[in-house]
């Protein structure tokens, strides 16, 4: 009996800690999904990179750091590299950081009129 | 998003070709980061079912035998994971060397392999007095408690890595 009793007690720890785990697993809670932004400018920087790509967007009054999607999904849904690159006008909808003033995390992107869903 | 700025050898190593096409190339990371899960997976996987082992579930299964089957997996898995780790962490390796959760998780690495070290030095000398139906001594206990603890740990920090 304190044998079952025993490892009933290590099982729970494993789950605590795994729950631990899971629990930060939403991911983006550090962007404030309560204010939804719409911003329009032009890129100035991209990276196409892992794990999330990446630009910079000048708008008027503010320049952003807009984080997007992994590029094997951004390519997926027809927004491949050459699409991002510098000078492009760009509209992005999504959430500011919560403790980052220049940065954002897009939930689509609108380039030359196309609409790319980022989740 | 993180700039490439710290120490040069890990700014040499994030600007590296190998770093960029980790970055770039589309299905590279993703790749490389299944290899360090399946790596992971039998790496930890075989050390629980041994450490359960320990704290006394299954007393039927020689322990001498279970070190056997399952410790030489869980070596063997080193294969996969160190090198898909590490080649994760060359990506952003300015980036990591500065994530606390990273900083731990190579801790509780080492914590980790401390004790597997320990224990193959001390308690599992002795394994043929306790092999089977007995309970195991309580440094070897002990020793399959931590390896649980460390390794949970070690995964914990290396999802929550890419959190903080």
């Amino acid at each position: 009996m304190r044998g079952i009793v025993r490892h009933a007690i290590v099982v729970a720890a494993l789950l605590a800690l795994g729950a631990g785990a899971a629990s930060a697993h939403h991911g983006w809670s550090g962007y404030d999904s309560g204010k939804e932004l719409t911003v329009t400018g032009t890129i100035t920087d991209s990276g196409y990179e892992h794990p999330h790509g990446h630009i910079r967007l000048e708008a008027p009054g503010k320049t952003w750091s807009v984080v997007l999607a992994p590029p094997s999904r951004m390519e997926n849904r027809g927004l491949p590299r050459a699409m991002l690159k510098p000078g492009t006008r760009a509209t992005v909808v999504g959430y500011p950081h919560r403790t980052e003033p220049e940065e954002m995390r897009a939930e689509r992107i609108t380039i030359a009129g196309k609409t790319t869903e980022l989740r | 998003m993180h700039p490439a700025t710290g120490p040069a050898w890990l700014v040499w190593l994030e600007t590296s070709g190998f770093a960029v096409a980790m970055r770039q190339w589309l299905w590279l990371y993703p790749i490389v980061e299944i290899v360090h899960i399946v790596g992971f997976v039998v790496l930890v996987g075989a050390a629980f079912m041994f450490d359960l082992r320990l704290l006394g579930l299954n007393r039927g299964l020689p322990v001498s035998a279970m070190a056997e089957h399952l410790l030489r997996w869980s070596r063997w898995s080193l294969v996969l994971v160190v090198p898909s780790g590490a080649a994760m962490f060359v990506a952003h390796a300015t980036e990591m060397a500065a994530n606390p959760a990273f900083q731990l998780k190579l801790a509780l690495i080492a914590a980790a392999f401390l004790n597997a070290g320990i224990f193959h030095r001390f308690p599992f000398r002795a394994v043929g007095d306790w092999d089977t139906e007995i309970a195991a001594p309580m440094p070897a206990r002990l020793a399959g408690a931590l390896s649980l603890t460390l390794w949970t740990g070690v995964i914990a920090c290396g999802r929550l890595l890419a959190y903080v």
